[in-house]
């Protein structure tokens, strides 16, 4: 019966007076009761097995619990700082164009925006912009489901020539991508973006839950009062963290809440979270990002303007080549509001004192230029029309 | 019959075990005398468990939890779900190590569950010994303990915190709170402070009952088949020091150990440690003296570990494996969150939320104004019975954040009133938004029948109010006079919302006069500031601009 465990503990362990003793009590056994009787204590090996076993256990316990401990719930969510300042990482002559702007045919696209870089600083060109070994991120505008030749997205050529001209000057990355409101995939194939910047060798990002962060904008609730919108909010932030230098190129459209989605409306596109409700507070929010995000550089995409039903458009009597220029129009600029207030006067034909985004972007700017920030800021773009800071190419 | 086919007569009846008077120099009775002291306290904390109290006692918020506290099936699944332990759930440690070393001693000294069913099971004992044995023989249905363990752990692994269905503690808390003492409050309201209401509480009755029912044809059927805690403790309870031990020389097969035996865990052949409730009854009544609960005895007649299938075990991984995406695949606790689920104040997000809560529904018991229920499936199969705001039961009250300080687990958080309501340090964090009010202009009394009333507007209690009155104007822009009789003097105000100011209380809800299927006024969980900043747009619920930038 258990004669054999019994044996097998105490062949190799037992001394052998103990096995003669045990041997005893088993004879004894079998005179007494007629069978062998186990042995009733534990073999040693048996026993320092759980005597570890339990006192293990227990600590495992003790210094698991100790660790895990913690009165938090992790409720806190955890932010990260803003993007830094990617106008500032370049060194832009004071005394260069602030706004370029080529004008030329439909067919023309990829050399418009040639010309327009070139415009900023004819001798560098793209080189003061990019650097050997960048990683640039290239933001168009890829809101919506929409053929190119509609206007509602930017044009794929002209992310096309971009991605080139950055390579020419010697990006090791660029990434392309937008956080649309519709499904990404079929935005960036529809709006041809997709096929042209993968031809050209570009990194096409489809925004995942992953690539969102918290970004805090203030550590305060943002004060309506003071045209002030994000506090603590997600953004598309992988790519901005990964790239050292930002290209925004939007195409100059109507918007029925805005008045005009231009340059500065294009950041809204790196908004994550339910940001639909910032449509309640549309000029503080996309003045807020303007303060926010300083890009290297800004291409507008007046190849066709959406003049009105914006921004989505949906019909091709809506859309004008160049707007009220008439000719197909690219403009490159490192002055955001400057070059917003440009496109809206002289594409869309309206009055920039009206833009209330146009105004507060200016003054949550200026703040952050008498700060220290490197960053180029005029609300008036006469000021640069005197200055012959605003160079014209026609094709 | 064939249990007593040993060739030795039975020298005293069976029916009545060897007695030496009732003291307690006796193990068994000690015993007694111990599941009796924590039964009565677990009722006690769960009685004491008021606003008054606990506003009258502070300390008393350190007792009350103590009993989910030390609960290690709570505390090792929250650890699975969030990789923390939260606060006091350290105390399981109290639980754990002497678990280690004497085996599943909770189920039967300490488990204020476990003693009801060992209550019940005592009452419904057949006469005939040979039923009564037979039924305490170890059967293989109590492997299924192991099983939905499995299960749950599983799901936890992936962050669903499912225990609270089945956990004895979580379980009993829950029934006792919302099925057993509304009962007393409703017949004798002086004395128990106006009846408690609770939906659903039929079926969260109906499930205890039916529980402890079960023990007239299965004796202690939770504690030995569905169990995940005494399973967990079994488990444990592998390398245990002290063990039931029977001498099989000294035995005579008379079977008497397994007339009371509670965990049916055959003491008369060789002993199923894991099953063990170390109720120590066999020791008692063996009449030979052949079982002792010895230190180190040989494991040579004894099932050591627990008996699980490994098949079964597997599909019970499985099982909670499959649950986790099958549950969320709803998008209720997500995108498709029904606006319903207003969860408490310093509730933490919800899916950080459904790791956390066990279901007591402590928070739901201390709540003064009755708002807190049990959830049905608003918040989808996994939110089965976790606290939410109706505001037709009562409103969230402004100074009170009694839910979070008797969380054991930190679902809710324990915040501060200043930080509830936005004050002092926590300014820059504004107040705690649950939800958002809304007006059904449609159904308002001013709004849409003329008539003059506003009460939303008199008890809102924010500082400023949320809801503001404008004199209602017509057309032109003139006031229109009121067509109600003897009212023609009165200005007619019209109520609206400022969303960025409503903290979501739900007292407009609970005041407003226009009753019917829903009030005239009524609180959503838009709004609610604890998923604001989620980066997920899936769970971030805000909707108010002004809300959304704060924190």
């Amino acid at each position: 019966m258990g004669g054999a465990a019994n044996g097998g503990g105490c062949r190799h362990r037992t001394k052998p007076h103990m096995h003669k003793a045990r041997m005893w009590r088993q004879r004894k056994s079998i005179e007494t009761h007629g069978w062998v009787l186990m042995d009733d204590h534990l073999t040693r090996r048996e026993c320092l097995k759980r005597s570890a076993g339990a006192v293990i256990a227990s600590g495992v316990a003790v210094w698991g619990g100790i660790r895990l401990a913690d009165d938090t719930t992790g409720s806190e969510i955890e932010t990260v700082a803003p993007p830094p300042n990617f106008f500032g990482k370049i060194d832009f002559p004071t005394s260069n164009p602030r706004i370029s702007v080529a004008l030329g045919n439909e067919d023309q696209v990829g050399r418009l925006v040639r010309s327009a870089v070139s415009g900023l600083d004819p001798r560098a060109g793209i080189k003061r912009f990019i650097s050997q070994g960048d990683v640039v991120l290239i933001k168009p505008n890829i809101g919506f489901d929409r053929p190119p030749y509609l206007g509602a997205t930017t044009h794929p050529d002209i992310v096309r020539e971009l991605v080139r001209l950055c390579f020419e000057a010697g990006a090791r990355k660029v990434l392309v991508t937008d956080h649309p409101i519709e499904s990404p995939q079929a935005c960036f194939r529809r709006s041809l973006i997709h096929d042209a910047a993968e031809a050209e060798g570009a990194t096409l990002l489809l925004p995942a839950p992953s690539h969102f962060a918290t970004v805090a904008m203030r550590n305060r609730p943002p004060d309506r009062r003071r045209g002030e919108a994000i506090g603590h909010w997600p953004i598309l932030h992988r790519p901005l963290a990964e790239a050292n230098k930002v290209i925004g190129v939007a195409p100059i459209k109507d918007h029925n809440l805005c008045s005009a989605s231009m340059n500065l409306k294009n950041w809204y596109g790196l908004l994550g979270g339910r940001r639909n409700q910032f449509h309640q507070v549309i000029h503080e929010t996309i003045s807020d990002l303007a303060s926010m995000i300083s890009p290297t550089l800004m291409i507008a995409d007046a190849t066709r303007v959406m003049m009105r039903s914006g921004p989505t458009g949906g019909r091709l009597s809506d859309v004008r080549p160049g707007g009220l220029l008439g000719r197909p129009a690219v403009i490159a600029s490192v002055d955001s509001v400057a070059c917003d207030a440009w496109c809206y006067e002289r594409l869309l034909g309206r009055d920039p004192a009206k833009l209330t985004y146009l105004e507060l972007a200016h003054a949550k700017i200026a703040a952050q230029v008498a700060g220290g920030w490197k960053r180029i800021n005029e609300r008036e773009w006469r000021t640069y029309d005197r200055l012959a800071q605003i160079a014209v190419q026609r094709l | 019959m064939t249990h007593f086919a040993n060739n030795k007569e039975l020298s005293t009846p069976l029916a009545t075990p060897r007695r030496d008077g009732w003291n307690l120099t006796r193990i068994t009775n000690v015993r007694v005398v111990a599941q009796v002291f924590f039964l009565l306290l677990f009722l006690s904390f769960v009685i004491l468990t008021t606003f008054a109290n606990l506003d009258r006692l502070p300390r008393l918020r350190l007792w009350v939890s103590a009993f989910l506290q030390i609960d290690p099936l709570v505390s090792i699944a929250t650890a699975v779900t969030t990789h923390t332990l939260y606060k006091g759930l350290l105390w399981s440690l109290v639980v754990l190590i002497p678990t280690f070393f004497l085996g599943r001693f909770f189920c039967n000294w300490v488990c204020p569950f476990g003693t009801v069913h060992q209550f019940v099971g005592r009452l419904s004992r057949p006469a005939d010994p040979d039923k009564a044995i037979a039924a305490n023989r170890y059967r293989s249905s109590q492997h299924v303990k192991y099983v939905l363990l499995t299960a749950l752990l599983a799901a936890a692994a992936f962050g669903s915190l499912q225990i609270g269905w089945l956990d004895p503690v979580c379980l009993f808390y829950r029934s006792v709170s919302t099925a057993l003492l509304p009962a007393p409050a409703m017949s004798l309201p002086d004395i128990f402070g106006g009846p408690r209401l609770y939906q659903g509480s039929l079926v969260i009755g109906a499930i205890v009952v039916a529980l402890l029912a079960m023990n007239l044809v299965y004796p202690r059927f939770f504690c030995r088949v569905v169990c995940p805690l005494g399973a967990l403790l079994g488990v444990l309870g592998r390398f245990a020091w002290w063990r039931i031990v029977r001498d099989p020389v000294a035995c005579d097969g008379c079977n008497r150990c397994t007339l009371r035996c509670e965990g049916a865990c055959d003491p008369h052949g060789s002993v199923r440690t894991a099953e063990c409730l170390v109720c120590l009854n066999c020791i008692e009544d063996c009449p030979e003296g052949a079982l002792r609960f010895g230190l180190f005895p040989s494991t040579e007649r004894e099932v050591i570990g627990a008996d699980i299938p490994r098949r079964k075990v597997v599909m019970g991984a499985l099982a909670g494996v499959l649950f986790f995406p099958f549950a969320r695949t709803s998008g209720s606790s997500t995108r498709n969150f029904s606006s319903q689920v207003i969860r408490p104040p310093g509730a933490v997000e919800e899916l950080a939320f459904l790791s956390r809560c066990i279901q007591c529904d402590q928070c739901i018991r201390v709540c003064p104004t009755n708002v807190l229920q049990p959830a049905w499936f608003e918040a989808g199969l996994e939110g089965l019975w976790s606290p939410i705001l109706n505001f037709r039961m009562g409103h969230c009250q402004l100074h009170c954040t009694a839910c979070g300080h008797v969380c054991p687990t930190g679902a809710i958080e324990a915040i501060s009133v200043e930080g509830k309501l936005g004050l002092g340090e926590a300014a820059a964090q504004g107040p705690v938004r649950i939800g958002t009010a809304h007006i059904d202009v449609g159904r308002c009394l001013p709004h849409s029948k003329n008539v003059a009333c506003v009460v939303c507007q008199e008890v809102c209690p924010t500082s400023p109010k949320a809801i503001y009155t404008e004199p209602r104007r017509g057309g032109t822009g003139v006031p229109v006079e009121p067509r109600e009789p003897d009212a023609s003097t009165t200005e007619l105000k019209v109520p609206w919302v400022d969303a960025s100011l409503c903290i979501g209380c739900g007292i407009c809800e609970k005041q407003c006069p226009v009753v019917g299927d829903r009030r005239a006024i009524y609180v959503t969980a838009d709004g609610e500031t604890r998923s604001m900043h989620q980066a997920d747009p899936d769970r971030n619920r805000g909707m108010i601009a002004t809300a959304a930038g704060s924190g």
